[in-house]
This record gives C-alpha cells, sequence and structure tokens, in this order.
C-alpha cells in the first residue's frame, strides 16, 4: 500500500431535504439521529459506490486497504434542526423472526450549507478516490438524498471537525456542544471479509464504538425540534 | 425548447415544487386523542414547516409501478403480486424459502428488484429445528426525499369531521383533521442502471435487455404519474388539488450522481440549469403538460445504461478501464 505523498480531499455535500443517520446502538423503533455521518459510515459508504464505480475485484485489491486506515475528517453543515418523526415501518419480530408492520419514532435532520467529508488519500489515487466521493449519493437512509457540489484539494480545519473526546482539546469554552455515540472501524486493519461478512463465518466485529463531540452548538429548542448551529471548536 | 434525452440513462433527478391544495396525505398520527397531527419539521432556518415524508411516496409509487410491470407482462414474485409490502421478505414463510437467492428474486420479481427488499439474516436454533438464513438485500433504485413545504407559503385549516367508531356501542365520534395547502419541495432519484442487477456486488443477473427496459418504462410511468396525480393518506375524501408544478429533470447518461438541489431554493431551476455538460442534461418545465411531454419523451426513448462495472471494455468508462488494467 502506497502512502509515501498524501493529500487531502475536500468533498462538499449539499442535502437538499431530510436525512437520518442512526446513532449506533439507540433503537431501530425510537432513533436518535447524529448531525452528520460519522467515520465508518463514511468508509462503508466508500466501499458501496466504489464497487459501483469500478466493480469489486478492484476495490477489494487496490482502493479497500487504503479506505480502511486513511485519516477521515467530517465538518457539519453550517445549521443542523432536528426533529422526531413518528413513521410507519417493518420491524422484525423478535420470537419469530418475521417482519411486522408498526409505528417507529426516527428523528430527521435538515441542514443549512454544505457538509464536507475530508479524506487523506494516496497522491496516486486522488482520480478514483474524487470519483468515488461524487458518486456518494445519500447519508444514512435512502431518503437522506445528498449531491456532492465540489472537490477540492483541501486540508480540514480541526476545530470544525466532528472529534473523538478522547482526542477532545482541553482548553475549550464550556457550550452545549452536541456529542454521540459513533462507530469506527476497529483498526487500520480489519480484513475485507469482516466488513463483508458471510453466514458461517466467525469473524471479530469491524467496528468499534467511541464518544464523539461536534462543533455544532445548541442554539434553539422549539417544541421536540432543535437546532444547533456550528461553533469552532477554537472560539 | 424541446429536450433531447439520450438513449441510454445511468441515473436521473426529479427536483420539483409541487403546489398542492387541501392534501392531508402524511400524517403523524393521533397521538391518542381524536386529532389527526399534521407532520412537522423543523428547518435550518429555524422555522418549522409542513412536511410530507418520503416512504409514503415511495409506497404508492411502488404501488403504481407493480401494476404497470404487470400490465407490461413483467414478473411479479407471489408477495408483490398480493402487493405484500414487506416483498421478497414476505417469501421466508414459504416452505421452499431456502431456495430464495438473490439471483431468483432479480429474475422474477420486477417490484423487488427495482424497489428493493431486504431478508433479514437468521441463525440456526441451537435444536437443529430451524436452519441459519443469509441475508439478503438490495437497496432501492427509486429514492424520495420528504417533502417540504416552503415556509412561507403554507396554510392549514383544522377540519371538523365525523366517524363511526369502531364498535355499534361508540356511536358515531368526532374527529379534527387538517387540510394543508401549500407549495412543497420535492426531490427524487432514480438509478435506473441498477436494474437487473445485485446492487451489493454491482453483478449484472438479468441480462435481457427488453426484460430491463420494460421495467424501466414502468418505474418512469409510475414517477409520471405520482406526481401528475399526487397520492398519499386520506386521499378517499381529501383527494389533493394539484395546483402547479415547476422543477427540473436531470439526467446522467453514463456513470455519475444526477445533481439534486432543493426547491426550498427560490433560485432552484437556475442553478440546476447552469450544471448543464454532456454529462448532465438538464430539462426545466414550468407547467404540468412540460412536465408530462418531458416524461413521455423518457418513457418512450430510454433505456437504462449498464454500470461500468458490467459493460464490455470498448463500452466501459476510462476510469473504469484503468481500474481493468492495473488488475490485468
Amino acid at each position: 500500500m502506497e502512502t509515501s505523498s498524501l493529500t487531502w480531499l475536500a468533498a462538499d455535500y449539499h442535502v437538499p431535504a431530510t436525512y437520518s443517520c442512526r446513532v449506533p446502538m439507540s433503537s431501530q423503533t425510537c432513533a436518535l439521529v447524529s448531525p452528520s455521518p460519522g467515520p465508518a459510515t463514511v468508509r462503508l459508504a466508500l466501499i458501496r459506490t466504489s464497487i459501483e464505480v469500478f466493480g469489486l475485484p478492484y476495490v477489494k485489491r487496490v482502493l479497500f486497504p487504503h479506505i480502511r486506515a486513511m485519516s477521515v475528517q467530517i465538518r457539519p453543515p453550517e445549521r443542523v434542526a432536528i426533529s422526531p418523526q413518528v413513521l410507519r415501518a417493518y420491524k422484525v419480530e423478535n420470537t419469530t423472526e418475521t417482519l411486522i408492520e408498526a409505528p417507529v419514532s426516527r428523528e430527521m435532520a435538515h441542514a443549512e450549507g454544505p457538509m464536507t467529508i475530508y479524506l487523506e488519500v494516496p497522491l496516486s489515487l486522488r482520480e478514483p478516490f474524487s470519483q468515488v466521493l461524487s458518486m456518494i449519493g445519500y447519508w444514512g437512509q435512502a431518503s437522506g438524498l445528498a449531491w456532492c457540489q465540489s472537490i477540492q484539494i483541501q486540508a480540514p480545519r480541526p476545530e470544525q471537525c466532528v472529534r473523538s473526546l478522547r482526542l477532545f482539546p482541553e482548553q475549550v469554552p464550556a457550550r452545549p456542544f452536541f456529542s454521540c455515540i459513533l462507530s469506527e472501524f476497529r483498526d487500520p486493519e480489519v480484513a475485507w471479509e469482516e466488513v463483508m461478512p458471510m453466514i458461517g463465518a466467525g469473524h471479530k466485529n469491524p467496528l468499534r464504538l467511541d464518544v464523539y463531540v461536534w462543533p455544532l452548538a445548541l442554539s434553539q429548542e422549539q417544541g421536540s425540534g432543535k437546532l444547533y448551529v456550528r461553533t469552532s471548536f477554537a472560539d | 425548447m424541446k429536450k433531447q434525452f439520450p438513449s441510454h440513462i445511468y441515473e436521473l433527478s426529479i427536483n420539483v415544487r409541487a403546489t398542492w391544495q387541501a392534501q392531508s396525505t402524511s400524517n403523524a398520527g393521533s397521538n391518542g386523542t381524536n386529532r389527526l397531527m399534521p407532520r412537522r419539521q423543523s428547518l435550518a432556518d429555524s422555522t418549522e414547516t409542513d412536511a410530507c415524508s418520503g416512504n409514503i411516496a415511495k409506497h404508492a409509487h411502488a404501488q403504481l409501478a407493480a401494476e404497470y410491470l404487470e400490465a407490461a407482462g413483467c414478473s411479479l414474485c407471489p408477495a408483490c403480486k398480493a402487493r405484500d409490502g414487506r416483498r421478497a421478505a414476505a417469501l421466508t414463510d414459504q416452505p421452499d424459502a431456502k431456495n430464495l437467492s438473490i439471483e431468483w428474486i432479480v429474475r422474477n420479481c420486477g417490484l423487488c428488484d427495482t424497489h428493493g427488499f431486504l431478508v433479514t439474516a437468521k441463525n440456526a436454533s441451537s435444536d437443529g429445528s430451524t436452519e441459519a438464513r443469509q441475508r439478503l438485500s438490495k437497496h432501492s433504485l427509486i429514492e424520495f426525499s420528504f417533502a417540504l413545504a416552503l415556509p412561507e407559503r403554507h396554510a392549514e385549516t383544522i377540519q371538523l369531521v365525523t366517524r363511526v367508531g369502531d364498535s355499534k356501542d361508540e356511536g358515531q365520534m368526532l374527529m379534527k383533521m387538517t387540510a394543508r395547502s401549500g407549495e412543497y419541495a420535492h426531490c427524487v432519484r432514480y438509478k435506473c442502471a441498477g436494474i437487473g442487477l445485485d446492487t451489493d456486488k454491482w453483478r449484472l443477473i438479468l441480462a435481457d435487455e427488453e426484460e430491463r427496459g420494460r421495467r424501466h418504462r414502468a418505474m418512469l410511468l409510475a414517477l409520471r404519474d405520482g406526481l401528475l396525480s399526487p397520492q398519499g393518506a386520506l386521499t378517499a375524501t381529501m383527494l389533493p388539488h394539484l395546483t402547479g408544478l415547476q422543477g427540473v429533470i436531470v439526467v446522467c447518461p453514463s456513470t455519475g450522481r444526477a445533481p439534486i438541489y432543493s426547491a426550498l431554493q427560490d433560485d432552484f431551476i437556475p442553478r440546476l440549469c447552469a450544471l448543464e455538460s454532456e454529462t448532465c442534461i438538464v430539462a426545466p418545465f414550468e407547467t404540468i403538460d412540460t412536465f408530462n411531454a418531458a416524461m413521455q419523451d423518457l418513457i418512450e426513448y430510454t433505456h437504462p445504461a449498464l454500470p461500468a462495472a458490467c459493460q464490455r471494455p470498448s463500452e466501459s468508462t476510462a476510469f473504469a478501464r484503468n481500474a481493468r488494467d492495473q488488475l490485468a
């Protein structure tokens, strides 16, 4: 795997309507959402989309070793409103493992301003990764339509990006920042078979959970809805 | 000017501002009261607006697509024939369920192929009475956003209606329902290149191009009808009045994502038109008849493209060719 010369790609996504990235471990029938996808969601979206563009063999052999190990930074939109919605959905009945229809509650988010995904990629793979980034069409559920407006070579500003609580700077003014659990790949050596599991094969969980903090401060509560505004950790 | 669409389409998006009067097509339940709550969504500009869920639009599209698929002679699985919303997942109750495979479902059901399905994985029971089951799934090829009312351009009227209770003893009961009117921003994306494919591995299963074309036309016909004749909840007594439809159809002829841009923005039509290029064909429309004419062209003259990974080397994109060359 070539890592000698790396560059940052920054992809801006316009999210025209609502989207819903479920917080890991929150119930599927009462789902809480995060204001943007987490690092594991980004890596999985890269895998899924690159299979669409280049086919499975190339992704498995060439892109996957980079996708599992690359630095990923996520800058949330400037403003994010989150409100709960009651929806009808299918859920798996525990005892019989059949699908039944039931009302569920799921939060939906609406954003203003682009959401930016930063990837640190080898220079030689800049073009394929740019094409994959441009092809990602939704975040969270399928109704969370997204469109990649632009891709630039630009490094992230860490104080504007989602950050693991373990790496949270000590000197930050106290604010009601949004925080929740997110998933990330367990380590940079996660195997392809762990991410694409087959029945009967006992693989380790490729994901680990961690608490993350968003540079988004609560600005307003309106009924059951909440509005978050991007606030740099450095301000 | 009439827009010339390419003969093969990879993906298309429809970005519309639809004006509906007196509708209640998507609601948030009664919360234990005698009032049916309208669906509301907070927006990032700190306003709260009326909304219609994408689920209900997708559900209505699937019902209509099933009818068009049957009319075109496309096969449906037993679950979709009975209009079971679980689609292929409903077949797990059948005696020959262990023979279910992604190949069988994609080949034999136009609706599971286009609207997607999920057969959940299951572990074998410890006493050996039930076998393990592999997860089978296909992501939907058509995706609907929430329809969001423009914050300054929607209104709501509470209507008092009577309903007969569940039993004779309950008699007649009073209910409050809302009739909502406004201009709604709505986006739809349809990835036609995925027809007949296992989209987890982007592997072609259905090589019959005529059948792929029939499924594609059924999807477009249902999409056209869904926008020209709104469907959803409570349409038996509150069928919405459609009084305006303007927007943009964006078509990608080869591998690419068709741009979507919210009609909540006043300049969404010029912004999308400015994206026009060889790989992004843009067709704006201002009225229902120009929308219908554009859809008719798509229905009559277009065919789903094949994704780069499934094409012959001479047809594939430069990126996919390079990828193959590197592997070789």
